[in-house]
């Protein structure tokens, strides 16, 4: 029935279908791909003749159950009527556009509405699949969208690769292990990273598609993380973490306490022979720490006879050291003690009967030395 | 004497610690001292204020003897055998009547503290190798007769202290500078009228150090230094103005000052009786 089709045609004349997808709105209301655009709908082709049997009482239209009028256009389809006005897409009430419906779970649905609604969206594009679809990448994919990563390559019928996110033909998937070896690739932007990497949450990025937290600048390579957010070193060094004494820059694993600054376990070395102490005891003079060896060694508590560190008593004289045990006469080995009077010679202890052996010539001359040391100190 | 002489070598020879301790005995003779080699473990001997006059070559046979001191003896010649103890670390041989120090002498081991103090040595009287003693931390050479110190001197990177007290030394070696770990130095009483710039780099003027250097005839600018202070003569010699003064007094080659100290009543000049 050539009029009461092209009748309608001309009510109801729809947007094309092309058109409308390219509008935000029914990106937004596109529905996940569920549909598998294998059970194809079924494109009927209306056949618009009027039925002798169907003509009165005994047809009802399949929609809202009423009887026909005599001089009504009726649709038929499959054996079922309708009224021409019950005849439209159950989504949007509209007849179907050039008579192409498509069926789903026992409802018509004109081709603009089904796919909103059932049929899968390209991964690239965006645009709703119909034919062939691609599924790939967690995603569905026109088969011409679904390209290499790399040189665009259509990948549909020769496989891919899987590479850090990216889909590749195998040529650049070899060429890309190549290049990429020894190099991170960005887990963000899957590119590889040339320059220095920002690691964060045990994976390597761009260190740009970060900002510091605190002041938001882009960040650089030598950001730092702090209770699982990312700062600039400015902004870092800033927040109370420890600065080592020695290197003054911040201490993220063990920190020294000492000297009331904080160091690297390795920054806190001896000042004479600059090995770390390591946890071994150290001596503070003058703001600097020693080990026991130098300590002993620049402060003068080494025995001079023994040459040993004194634990013990010190004996202090004509600055040497000596071990309770060893203060004794330079020249009779008698051992001497605080009460002993002794003599300087050569800023070596001498005990009295020493001393008195001594010639009268040196005796002279020790004793002139002295009175002019005595009037030099006044 | 002699049986109160063997009593305290018994002594010895019960104790844990042996040690002999025979100051002032009168001994004119090691060797007769009764009993001593039996002390083979002997760790330290005292002679001191004795009459030795010579030392045999078996006092080496003491493997343990880490000090060993024959202060004012009437000694005139150490025995080569002493480069041979293993564990000779103190040696006082001071106030002898020693002319030289036996050949090989360089050779001790773990010498830490020699003392030649009042003796009748010169550069001339050292052994060859007697700068080898690399382990020597303090070195008494106060009272003798040196006029030059070896540069060699340099070699004995351990020495803290160095005594060269009333010498007859004209100069010192510019090598002097590079005994870094020197605390001590003594050089009063000698005929000195310059020093190297390069003992600039000395530290020798502080609380924990020892620098006597009067009674030398220093030049006018260095004299001057020394009436501000001691650590103005460092200062000094290490500036340009110095090392320009010190390089025109050397190339003039001006005869040292004269010998203006009679030794001839030092007791170390005796001659055998």
């Amino acid at each position: 029935m050539a009029t009461a089709s092209s009748r309608r045609r001309n009510l109801f004349s729809l947007q094309p279908l092309d058109a409308k997808t390219q509008s935000p709105l029914f990106q937004r209301r596109r529905v996940a791909q569920e549909e598998d655009m294998g059970n194809a709908p079924q494109v009927l082709s209306l056949n618009g003749k009027p039925s002798a049997n169907m003509s009165l009482g005994h047809a009802v239209c399949e929609r809202c159950h009423d009887g026909f009028s005599m001089d009504e256009q009726i649709v038929n389809s499959n054996g079922q009527v309708w009224h021409t006005q019950c005849f439209v897409c159950a989504q949007c009430f509209q007849p179907f556009p050039e008579g192409r419906f498509f069926e789903f779970e026992g409802r018509k649905y004109c081709e603009h509405d089904f796919c909103v609604l059932f049929a899968p969206s390209c991964g690239k594009c965006g645009e709703f699949i119909s034919g062939r679809v691609i599924k790939a990448m967690n995603s569905s994919w026109h088969p011409e969208c679904f390209r290499c990563f790399s040189c665009a390559k259509v990948l549909a019928d020769e496989g891919f690769v899987k590479n850090q996110g990216r889909a590749l033909c195998r040529d650049c998937n070899a060429s890309e292990k190549a290049k990429g070896l020894g190099k991170y690739v960005c887990f963000k932007c899957h590119s590889i990273i040339d320059g220095g990497h920002l690691k964060w949450k045990g994976e390597a990025f761009h260190p740009y598609h970060f900002n510091c937290h605190s002041c938001g600048i882009e960040l650089k390579e030598d950001a730092r993380e702090k209770d699982a957010e990312l700062y600039c070193l400015r902004c870092h060094d800033k927040m109370g973490i420890p600065i080592c004494g020695a290197c003054r820059r911040p201490i993220e694993e063990r920190v020294v306490h000492a000297m009331g600054k904080t160091w690297h376990v390795e920054h806190f070395v001896c000042a004479k022979c600059e090995k770390p102490f390591l946890g071994t005891r150290h001596y503070e003079k003058k703001g600097l720490a020693y080990c026991e060896i130098h300590y002993h060694q620049l402060f003068g508590n080494i025995c001079f006879v023994c040459n040993n560190i004194i634990s013990g008593d010190v004996f202090s004289a004509f600055n040497k050291a000596w071990c309770s045990a060893h203060f004794a006469c330079s020249i009779c080995d008698h051992k001497m003690n605080q009460k002993t009077k002794f003599f300087e010679f050569d800023q070596k202890p001498v005990c009295k009967n020493c001393y008195d052996k001594f010639p009268s010539e040196l005796k002279k001359r020790l004793k002139k030395a002295y009175d002019e040391a005595v009037k030099a100190g006044k | 004497m002699t049986s109160k002489i063997k009593k305290l070598v018994d002594e010895a020879k019960d104790s844990d610690n042996p040690e002999l301790d025979l100051v002032d005995k009168g001994i004119v003779n090691i060797l007769e001292i009764p009993g001593l080699p039996t002390l083979t473990n002997l760790n330290k001997l005292v002679l001191a204020h004795n009459k030795i006059a010579s030392v045999p070559p078996s006092i080496a046979n003491f493997l343990n003897l880490e000090t060993l001191t024959l202060f004012n003896n009437h000694i005139e010649e150490l025995p080569t055998t002493l480069s041979s103890m293993p564990k000779l670390r103190i040696l006082n041989v001071g106030m002898n009547r020693l002319n030289s120090l036996p050949r090989g002498f360089g050779a001790c081991p773990v010498l830490e503290v020699l003392d030649i103090t009042y003796n009748n040595l010169s550069e001339n009287s050292l052994p060859a190798n007697f700068f080898c003693l690399d382990t020597l931390r303090a070195l008494y050479m106060g009272d003798n007769d040196f006029e030059h110190l070896p540069p060699e001197i340099g070699r004995l990177k351990n020495l803290q202290i160095l005594v060269l007290r009333d010498n007859e030394l004209v100069d010192v070696p510019k090598e002097l500078g590079e005994l870094t770990r020197l605390r001590e130095l003594h050089i009063q009483g000698n005929r000195l009228t310059v020093l190297p710039p390069e003992l600039g780099g000395l530290d020798l003027v502080g609380s924990k150090q020892v620098f006597k250097a009067g009674g030398n005839p220093w030049v006018t600018p260095i004299a001057e230094q020394f009436q501000i202070g001691a650590s103005h003569v460092f200062d000094y010699i290490k500036s340009d103005t110095y090392k320009f003064l010190y390089g025109r007094h050397i190339s003039a080659g001006a005869a040292p000052p004269p010998k203006n100290t009679d030794k001839s009543k030092k007791i170390s000049r005796s001659q055998k009786k």
